[in-house]
């Protein structure tokens, strides 16, 4: 996917000002944190669950050759062809000629947010292919030709009117009005089902890759997922090779974390483990299975500072808890992962030069990493990439001197109590009547959104208690 | 050209840690982590706790003693439904082991097509912690017997009812030996459901719009009262 | 009546309390700094005010310039680890101190960022767990009061029901709550002025809730907040008056409220 991140700012203030999405997003704001801490409440310890999960992911990236071998002896053991991708370019390459060997015309894709960090459906749009979103969310956006807003529910921005309206426009609908919220979904379960079973490839993604047996675990309430990977005769699966966990029973502590913390709900519909192609006791499924695990950096993020990022079950918690996220929306971030970990996997996908906005999208509030189920230090991760933004001199000069200079002048007490004791002095009695400024010079920042408050008249505090103290009292 | 990325990346994973473990270290660190604890289930006694589940899923459940009147169970689900007295099964030897002429179903064995109303499976398992059940695909159970059919029938023997997620799968290990590995191992909880537009919960997206359970063997009437009454806040 | 009170003697040593007044109390709002000294003497402490103090270093710190942080961190090391307690109206500079010093260091300088991080408090929780005020001898504060919970302090310091004790002990005010008072209010620090329109819309949302929860008067922890909120309340002309909870506990203060003039 093309990437916009550069534009993050102008796209947030076109964000800012559409009402009703802003009003959309304030009630996903509202009701997502409420439904995940129901969830996460009745659940019983779910805070010793996450930390299972991390000492999980933790052993399993610190063995992650051993985890990837053994995943990989199984799974090819099992009939499927495992394929390496080293890049975006790579993966797409495998997957058209897949397509192309099978001499397929139509494919049906699952939600598989790697083939859209990769651009696969331009791709294979170019190549003649046909290729149909199944996920309700995915179809939406794609019959829309947007982007997805958030990784859960990728149409969430769009209101019942306007998928109605898209409905309209792409279907044929001849009399029959589409009302409520069901009928848009049994639209689409109609119009979806043909494709499935037209479908001459299947491609969907893995929520893992489970070492000790060499299947892939699917998760879904919909049940695309299974139906692209039952009824195509060839079907890939795409997804980045650090997915991985040793055991069945840690797919099942994934579970229960990712759905609680994606929907607040407390399970998913299908949960999925396929090992493969057809065994001679089926009587459906597909012939030939592939696995495409991705790199795209993920080796070079797994030996830097920010390898944590790699443990991401792409719930979508962080999102819904981001202030940041709530306010502008998933398209501001200009790529295919917003919100708190969007902000820290864009830059290391893409580059800081191009997103470095992302990062400093943050109030280091912390709500991101109070519900990140696999315990992601979130803040510091963003702050690591404000330092490299910094060393890298990517943040605007002015910053950066202002705020080094600043940091110098707090280390020259007697300087700093001398300025800011004659600068306070004279903007409390300027400010005195009013209480505040309109404008203030070099503050254009603050002062486009808010007045300046005026400093309390009668200098700093540290001058006021020298004085006194020198006057021989001792408190105000 | 293939095979030098997979061995650009197995070497740049191995740079990481230049002593790597022995696997069998490896095993025995994994083993002192341990496995997760299971959800809070909603009641202490385990098929009533299943039933709830399956209730708070958004599926039906009803109890049937024996494999006959299951048969009359599934007779008068596919009639109120669907008219009908049809459905599609797998080859399960369980199911076809089935009075089915007592209970005047017409079952067709095989995999189920577009249009077919309501298809039947035999669980190899049903799990209380989420209200689940297992089935593997095969000839016993084709994957799209779950998916495509408006309706799911599903059932359960209670002896195959087991408390958490990590029992269930000490129960597939045991049912899966060296090459008898299914093709797919499904987990169901519930008619299939979507919150894409607006975030409000559809029941019947792609799967099946309904999900019914029918729990085989002696659980007493009071069991289903009880896990009725005591559904999750909706 | 109750003359011999003032005469009694001491039956206890007081407590060595250094306060750090934090770089936006002492530019903005001394009042802040002075009332956290009298609740402090209030409560039985000796206060001492180090001279040299001028900042946490927080601004460069989490803007990414963690190295020009450091030295500024070494300097408050040096300034406070001499007290037994250092007292901090404001949670997000205890949180710089308490939790992200010691992520600055290694050797020598994280044990003594350790060694400071274990005697940092926030104002409103030393004052209910360590060093305890007496019964106010004031009326009651007459007026609907909201709290806005700053992030750092919640998150970093657990400060959550300790200045609603507080409010109720010393000003007989029960808080009404605002709706959302665990969301972020969009001060951030630089962010405020990097990214000024999404930094509006949490201000309005924040203030919005203030308003709807009926209260006259904003309390909260954090001077940045503050400023913050009460600048973008001025330039909506919202009937909110905004005050650091130091203000309030104090004694029923006569100034005007954060960003209010004498008109």
């Amino acid at each position: 996917m093309k990437v916009a991140s550069q534009d993050f700012l102008q796209q947030a203030h076109e964000a800012l000002r559409a009402k009703d999405k802003v009003e959309r997003r304030d009630l996903l704001g509202q009701f997502m944190p409420a439904a995940r801490d129901a969830a996460a409440n009745a659940y019983g310890d779910f805070d010793g669950l996450r930390a299972h999960m991390k000492r999980v992911r933790g052993h399993t990236t610190e063995h992650l050759a051993h985890y990837l071998q053994q995943f990989e002896e199984a799974a090819v053991a099992h009939g499927n062809q495992v394929h390496f991708a080293a890049t975006a370019e790579q993966l797409n390459s495998t997957v058209l000629s897949i397509c192309q060997t099978h001499n397929a015309r139509r494919v049906a894709k699952g939600k598989s947010m790697v083939t859209e960090e990769t651009g696969l459906n331009e791709l294979l749009l170019k190549a003649g292919l046909e290729v149909l979103e199944t996920d309700l969310g995915e179809y939406i956006i794609q019959q829309a030709g947007e982007a997805p807003s958030h990784i859960v529910g990728p149409a969430f921005h769009k209101s019942l009117a306007e998928v109605r309206e898209l409905f309209l426009a792409k279907h044929k609908l001849g009399e029959r009005a589409l009302e409520s919220v069901s009928d848009i979904v049994e639209e689409a379960r109609g119009v979806l089902r043909e494709r499935f079973l037209a479908a001459d490839v299947g491609i969907i993604g893995a929520n893992a890759l489970i070492a000790e047996h060499g299947t892939t675990m699917l998760v879904t309430n919909e049940g695309n997922g299974d139906l692209c990977a039952n009824l195509p005769p060839v079907l890939i699966i795409c997804t980045t090779f650090e997915r991985l966990l040793p055991r069945a029973e840690d797919a099942m502590a994934l579970q229960r974390l990712l759905v609680r913390s994606a929907t607040g709900q407390s399970h998913t519909c299908y949960t999925s483990f396929y090992s493969g192609p057809r065994r001679e006791d089926d009587v459906d499924g597909p012939l030939e299975t592939h696995i495409i695990l991705l790199d795209n950096k993920r080796s070079d993020i797994l030996a830097s500072d920010y390898h944590e990022i790699l443990d991401c079950i792409r719930c979508g918690a962080c999102l819904n808890h981001c202030p940041i996220y709530i306010g502008v929306g998933g398209h501001a971030y200009g790529w295919v992962y917003p919100g708190p970990m969007g902000s820290v996997l864009t830059p290391l996908l893409t580059s800081l030069e191009q997103s470095h906005d992302l990062p400093n999208a943050c109030t280091s509030c912390g709500r991101c990493a109070e519900v990140c189920p696999v315990n992601i230090p979130l803040p510091d991760l963003l702050r690591d990439l404000r330092q490299e933004e910094s060393a890298q001199q990517l943040k605007p000069a002015r910053w950066r001197r202002g705020l080094r200079l600043h940091a110098w002048l707090l280390r020259q007490p007697v300087l700093y109590q001398r300025l800011t004791g004659w600068s306070m002095s004279a903007l409390g009695l300027l400010g005195k009547r009013r209480g505040a400024f309109r404008r203030m010079p070099f503050a254009s920042g603050w002062t486009s959104q808010r007045d300046f408050p005026a400093p309390e008249a009668g200098g700093t505090f540290m001058r006021q208690y020298a004085a006194r103290k020198r006057r021989g009292g001792r408190r105000g | 050209m293939a095979e030098s990325v997979r061995a650009a990346l197995f070497a740049r994973l191995r740079e990481r840690s230049p002593a790597p473990a022995e696997p069998a270290e490896i095993a025995r660190a994994l083993a002192a982590i341990g496995y997760a604890t299971a959800a809070r289930m909603p009641h202490a006694d385990l098929h009533t706790a299943f039933i709830a589940n399956v209730l708070a899923n958004k599926g039906t459940l009803e109890l049937a003693l024996d494999r006959g009147a299951a048969v009359r169970a599934i007779g008068r689900y596919l009639y109120k439904r669907f008219r009908t007295h049809k459905l599609v099964a797998g080859n399960d030897p369980r199911l076809a082991a089935m009075p089915w002429r007592d209970g005047g179903v017409l079952p067709r064995f095989g995999a189920a097509e577009p249009g077919d109303a309501a298809a039947l499976s035999y669980a190899r398992l049903g799990v209380a912690e989420t209200g689940a059940i297992v089935t593997f695909t095969g000839r016993a159970n084709p994957g799209r017997n779950n998916l495509l059919p408006e309706d799911h029938l599903v059932l359960v023997n209670r002896e195959d009812v087991v408390a958490t997620l990590e029992d269930a799968w000490a129960k597939i290990r045991l049912e899966t030996g060296a090459g008898a590995w299914p093709r797919g191992i499904q987990f169901i909880a519930g008619p299939s459901s979507t919150a894409d537009v607006e975030a409000q919960l559809v029941l019947g997206a792609h799967g099946p719009r309904r999900w019914h359970v029918i729990l085989v063997g002696d659980t007493p009437a009071q069991d289903l009262e009880q896990a009725r009454g005591e559904l999750p806040e909706a | 009546m109750d003359k011999p009170q003032a005469k009694r003697k001491r039956s206890r040593p007081r407590r060595d309390v250094a306060l750090m007044v934090t770089c936006l109390a002492d530019l903005m709002r001394p009042s802040v700094g002075f009332s956290a000294i009298r609740l402090l003497e209030r409560a039985g402490c000796r206060v001492t005010v180090p001279e040299q103090q001028t900042c946490c270093g927080q601004p460069a710190y989490n803007s990414g310039e963690i190295d020009a942080a450091v030295p500024v961190a070494q300097a408050v090391i040096e300034t406070f680890e001499p007290f037994d307690y250092v007292v901090i109206p404001s949670g997000s500079c205890a949180g710089m101190l308490s939790h992200h010093y010691p992520a600055l260091f290694e050797g020598e300088w994280r044990e003594r960022a350790l060694a400071l991080s274990a005697k940092t408090w926030e104002l409103t929780r030393f004052l209910t767990e360590v060093a305890l005020l007496p019964a106010p001898k004031r009326a009651a504060l007459e007026a609907a009061v909201t709290y806005h919970d700053g992030c750092a302090g919640l998150r970093e310091m657990g400060i959550q029901q300790q200045p609603r004790q507080l409010l109720q002990e010393q000003c007989g005010v029960q808080v009404q709550e605002l709706t959302e008072n665990q969301v972020c209010c969009g001060f951030g620090g630089t962010f405020c002025a990097r990214m000024p329109e999404i930094s509006g819309k949490m201000a309005d949302d924040k203030l919005n809730h203030a308003v709807a929860s009926g209260a006259k008067v904003l309390a909260g922890g954090d001077l940045g907040c503050l400023l913050h909120l009460a600048g973008r309340a001025k330039r909506r002309g919202l009937d909110l008056e905004i005050r650091h909870i130091a203000e309030l506990l104090a004694g029923n203060p006569k100034g005007p409220g954060i960003g209010e003039g004498r008109q």
